[in-house]
């Protein structure tokens, strides 16, 4: 019987291990607690139609959107046209259905793009080498005063616009914030009694990173990479009336916006939508962070500390069959108990 | 502090450098022959070769980077390319639109985000409370476009419900009629400092949060002070630190906001300036200008982290205890 941490863990495994609450039974509460909520199923309400909107309208959109019609330009909202028609006689409401699609992908990519840039920089600015940490650190406070703008027009110059500018521009900024935000309490993680257990049994930093620290950073993190996800939507439409984001001929909410913007002394009510879209995501995106965060924590979620306790009840008190089961796979059942019984001295009957 | 500060210097320079040697590279990694474009497409070899020499593409890219910094640092920014126009005469005259902008556009950040932040925090009825945090989250959401054109809706002379302000474009004498001048930037201002102003308000309101329920604030209550006074007093000043720090990244964040609204106010600030010379390729103009963004950018970044430490009373506390020691 090998348990030390030196071994490697059977990956895959854990969400079988009857003490733990499994990832979707966890995300079933996670989510029911957060329904509960008015403004966090406001939040839920419009991220969802987000995701469905961009899916459909790759395949369909109530007019295509190359369809124009030079006779009916700047129509008020009509049965045929349910938010009017823009300056070419497209439709106001597929362009916006399009947009959400390249505002969906340019979101996610920059978040990606952040987080890893971001959690790569924790990872040098905890580092036991002080030469690396401090470098990084006084590089991230060096560089976190540069606009995301400035990098985009840096870009934008030898690109041409594209969504590639937006989402570098943006992940880079966010990536730098992001650590910033991070690193005191991934430090405070460093300095603890369980990551000095695991160092000292001889586990590898990149290992201990992974299971001790971001574990800890979770919750700063959805908060910051929900937010970052609504700034990058408010980028998008600025760069993109600057004249560096998106490409015209791209369908996206900055695009919509633009073309709204002249002669808008004339038609007053096309500006209104594609701002209220952006406004109203921008919003969700906010809220959710804060939601998520509150959710997932078992400290300020007592619906899923409730969940995982149950979880917990039923592997120390198994019906006799699990027992036995389990029994042929000793390793299971120590790592188990380690998981299950956090202080509870039921371990030892085992 | 004195090493603070050394430190702090010599990253500003190495940073600044690293930028400018982005900048310059990424430049110079456009496609085609920048020359040869801007001649024109039946232009004679000759006059190719001119406009390349008078561009100094001739030379190796060392030697081009060398010659565009020590020039920089001399302060001659170059010429723009299309113009023929000194682009550091041009700076000057277009900052001074745009830095009243930004002051105007802080303006009204700080004199909405603070006393609204403070406001909040201190809202002791929980409808009160999840009110204020929802005006922070919808007024930090509004993109600055779109605040923009509901200010013009709503306040634009001629067109707009309640004709006040102008809307369009800034005084042909500029600055010598200073009651037009201060007219013009008032929406744009409005329309930048808006979402700033939210993103303010929510720090405050934490920060100042986090301080109440400290011992500080509690310290000043039990010597007799309100609930208000204490964390007016005491919590506001010991988050004043990290406010700053706030305020100076938040206004790396609103040039974004600026440009937008210098574009669509039609206002001839720098914005609109850089934006143009990148829409034209406009090579020497387009580097300097983005290497003295850069530059104030970082420059604001030391300065902020400077105040920072300067202002801490804790930080000043520790410094004199070194010293005693």
């Amino acid at each position: 019987m090998s348990w030390e941490h030196t071994d490697r863990p059977r990956r895959g495994s854990r969400a079988a291990f009857p003490g733990r609450l499994g990832f979707l039974g966890r995300m079933r509460v996670v989510l029911a607690s957060m329904w509960r909520k008015a403004s966090e199923r406001y939040s839920l309400i419009v991220l969802v139609m987000w995701i469905l909107f961009s899916l459909v309208s790759r395949f369909w959109t109530p007019v295509p959107i190359w369809t124009t019609d030079g006779y009916r330009i700047w129509q008020a909202p009509s049965r045929d046209h349910l938010l009017g028609t823009d300056g070419t006689g497209a439709d106001i409401l597929s362009w916006l259905m399009a947009g959400s699609a390249t505002n969906l992908a340019i979101s996610l990519l920059a978040v990606l793009l952040s987080g890893v840039l971001g959690l790569l920089l924790v990872m040098a600015m905890v580092s036991r080498r002080s030469g690396v940490s401090q470098v990084v650190v006084v590089l991230v406070d060096a560089l976190i005063s540069l606009p995301t703008v400035l990098l985009a027009l840096i870009l934008a110059v030898p690109l041409g616009p594209s969504i590639a500018v937006v989402v570098v521009a943006c992940g880079f900024g966010y990536g730098l914030n992001l650590a910033r935000i991070v690193r005191p309490q991934a430090l405070l993680a460093a300095e603890s009694d369980y990551v000095q257990s695991a160092r000292h049994s001889g586990v590898g930093s990149f290992r201990i990173f992974c299971t001790h620290l971001v574990p800890n950073v979770i919750p700063v993190l959805c908060v910051q990479l929900s937010m970052s996800a609504g700034t990058s939507v408010l980028a998008e439409a600025g760069l993109t009336y600057l004249g560096v984001g998106v490409p015209s001929g791209l369908p996206s909410w900055g695009h919509s916006l633009t073309t709204s913007v002249k002669f808008i002394n004339v038609f007053p009510l096309t500006v209104l939508w594609p701002g209220l879209v952006v406004t109203m995501v921008v919003v969700a995106l906010n809220l959710f962070g804060d939601a998520l965060r509150d959710a997932i924590d078992p400290v300020t979620n007592p619906g899923l500390r409730a969940a995982v306790a149950a979880a917990g009840r039923s592997a120390l008190q198994p019906a006799p069959q699990a027992v036995s089961a389990q029994l042929d796979d000793s390793d299971h059942l120590v790592e188990n108990a380690m998981y299950a019984g956090e202080g509870g001295n039921d371990v030892a009957k085992y | 502090m004195a090493r603070f500060l050394m430190r702090r210097l010599v990253l500003f320079v190495l940073a600044l450098m690293g930028i400018s040697l982005l900048i310059f590279l990424a430049l110079r990694i456009l496609p085609g022959d920048v020359a040869a474009v801007m001649a024109g497409l039946d232009a004679p070899p000759e006059r190719v070769d001119r406009l390349r020499r008078q561009m100094g593409l001739d030379r190796s890219y060392p030697r081009q980077y060398l010659d565009w910094i020590s020039d920089f640092l001399k302060g001659d920014l170059g010429r723009s390319i299309l113009t023929n126009r000194s682009i550091a005469s041009q700076v000057g005259i277009r900052a001074q639109i745009t830095f009243p902008l930004i002051l105007l556009g802080l303006g009204v950040a700080l004199l909405l985000g603070i006393p609204l932040g403070c406001a909040a925090a201190l809202a002791r009825s929980p409808r009160m409370q999840s009110f204020s945090h929802m005006a922070a989250i919808v007024g930090g959401s509004v993109p600055a476009l779109w605040s923009g054109l509901l200010l013009i809706m709503l306040f634009a002379k001629g067109s707009g419900l309640i004709g006040l302000l102008p809307s369009q474009g800034f005084p042909t004498l500029g600055w010598a009629q200073p009651g037009q001048a201060l007219a013009a930037l008032i929406l744009p201002a409005l329309s930048t400092g808006i979402i700033v102003g939210a993103g303010i308000m929510r720090y405050t309101r934490s920060l100042l949060g986090d301080m109440l329920s400290s011992g500080y604030v509690d310290m000043g209550m039990a010597c007799g002070m309100t609930r208000t006074q204490a964390a007016l007093r005491i919590g506001l000043r010991l988050a004043s630190p990290q406010l700053v720090s706030v305020v100076g990244l938040t206004m790396a964040e609103m040039i974004t906001g600026v440009m937008v609204s210098e574009n669509l106010f039609a206002l001839p600030g720098l914005g609109s300036m850089l934006i143009t010379d990148v829409g034209n390729r406009d090579l020497p103009a387009v580097q300097s200008e983005l290497l003295l963004l850069a530059a104030f950018f970082l420059f604001l970044g030391l300065l902020v982290d400077v105040t920072h430490k300067l202002i801490d009373p804790r930080f000043r506390g520790a410094a004199r205890q070194e010293v005693a020691d």
